[in-house]
């Protein structure tokens, strides 16, 4: 019973924390942000199975997860309302070529980390963007001017 | 063209209207996580040990141990006796709670013999003279279903009689 209620606890706690630390720090995910992945991950398991090396405890783990996942992923498609508490919500950095610094400030991200990401989407220029907004998984979208 | 994209609202998603407290919520709730990390700093959730004295006329009886132990961790007990006045059978009787949930991986040195007594366990040390100090270094393992709090009893008996008793608690966090 323990091994359910600590791999609840461990997906919670994880979920928690995707959703304050903010998206800047999600987006990127540069050598140093994959190795904190897997550190994170190792970390996480021993939580979650401690001493526990049989298969009835992974099956009771990863179900517990997967079942969570389905759970979490089916209120947000089922309830709106609860959408920007679960996944947040979109917020606009540009307009019309004019970049929103409060909005930038907001997500810790700097003109240089946009303009890095415009040129990613094989834009030259922030003048030549109609829309950029970072997108609640921490992509940012461009939509050019036409 | 519609001005704006689809699914983006010009007021909530640009101008932040019913949104500029988030990032207040984001800090506060960090600022907790921050808190529970203080706390382990200065030792909540173990496991830096303490000392607990128990005087008497014939004996002091001491412990250092932690007050508080997660889940899988390895500790140590150490129980050490002062002798005052001659014990002739000295023997050190533990409550349960020195052993349920948890996991006693060795004791040293070795006590003369063990035995229940009413469910209790005792280690017999044997004829300690008068100012000597023996000490018994009990090695742990908590195990890792093991939670919450308890009341470590230790007695020093000297022929089933007791000389002292020692409480202290242990916290067991998941």
């Amino acid at each position: 019973m323990d091994i359910v209620v600590r791999a609840a606890i461990a997906f919670w706690f994880i979920y928690f924390l995707t959703r304050i630390v903010g998206r800047r720090e999600l987006s990127a995910v540069g050598p140093f942000d994959l190795i904190m992945l897997i550190v994170l991950g190792d970390l996480v398991q021993q939580g979650v199975t401690q001493s526990d090396y049989s298969v009835t405890g992974l099956v009771l783990a990863a179900g517990t997860i997967a079942i969570l996942q389905v759970g979490v992923s089916y209120a947000n498609f089922r309830f709106k309302w609860l959408r920007p508490v679960l996944e947040g919500e979109p917020i606009v950095l540009v307009d019309d070529g004019r970049v929103l610094e409060r909005n930038l400030a907001r997500e810790r991200l700097t003109l240089a980390e946009l303009e890095e990401q415009a040129r990613l989407s094989q834009i030259g220029s922030l003048d030549d963007v109609r829309w950029a907004v970072l997108e609640a998984g921490g992509q940012i979208s461009f939509i050019p001017k036409q | 063209m519609a001005d704006q994209p689809d699914g983006i609202v010009l007021g909530r998603h640009r101008d932040l209207e019913g949104r500029r407290w988030h990032p207040w919520l984001r800090r506060a709730l960090l600022g907790l996580v921050g808190v529970v990390l203080a706390l382990a700093l200065v030792d909540v959730f173990g496991q830096g040990a303490s000392t607990k004295r128990a005087e008497a006329g014939a004996a002091t009886l001491s412990v250092t141990a932690p007050d508080a132990v997660r889940g899988g961790l390895l500790f140590q007990v150490r129980v050490t006796t002062e002798v005052h006045t001659e014990l002739k059978d000295a023997t050190l009787v533990l409550n349960q709670a020195w052993l349920n949930g948890l996991t006693l991986n060795t004791i040293e040195p070795s006590p003369r013999n063990e035995a229940s007594r009413d469910g209790r366990v005792a280690f017999e040390l044997g004829h300690l003279p008068a100012g000597s100090k023996h000490v018994l270094y009990l090695e742990y393992q908590v195990n890792p279903t093991t939670v919450g709090s308890r009341t470590l009893r230790l007695e020093l008996q000297d022929r089933e009689t007791p000389v002292t008793t020692l409480d202290r608690t242990l916290r067991i966090f998941p």
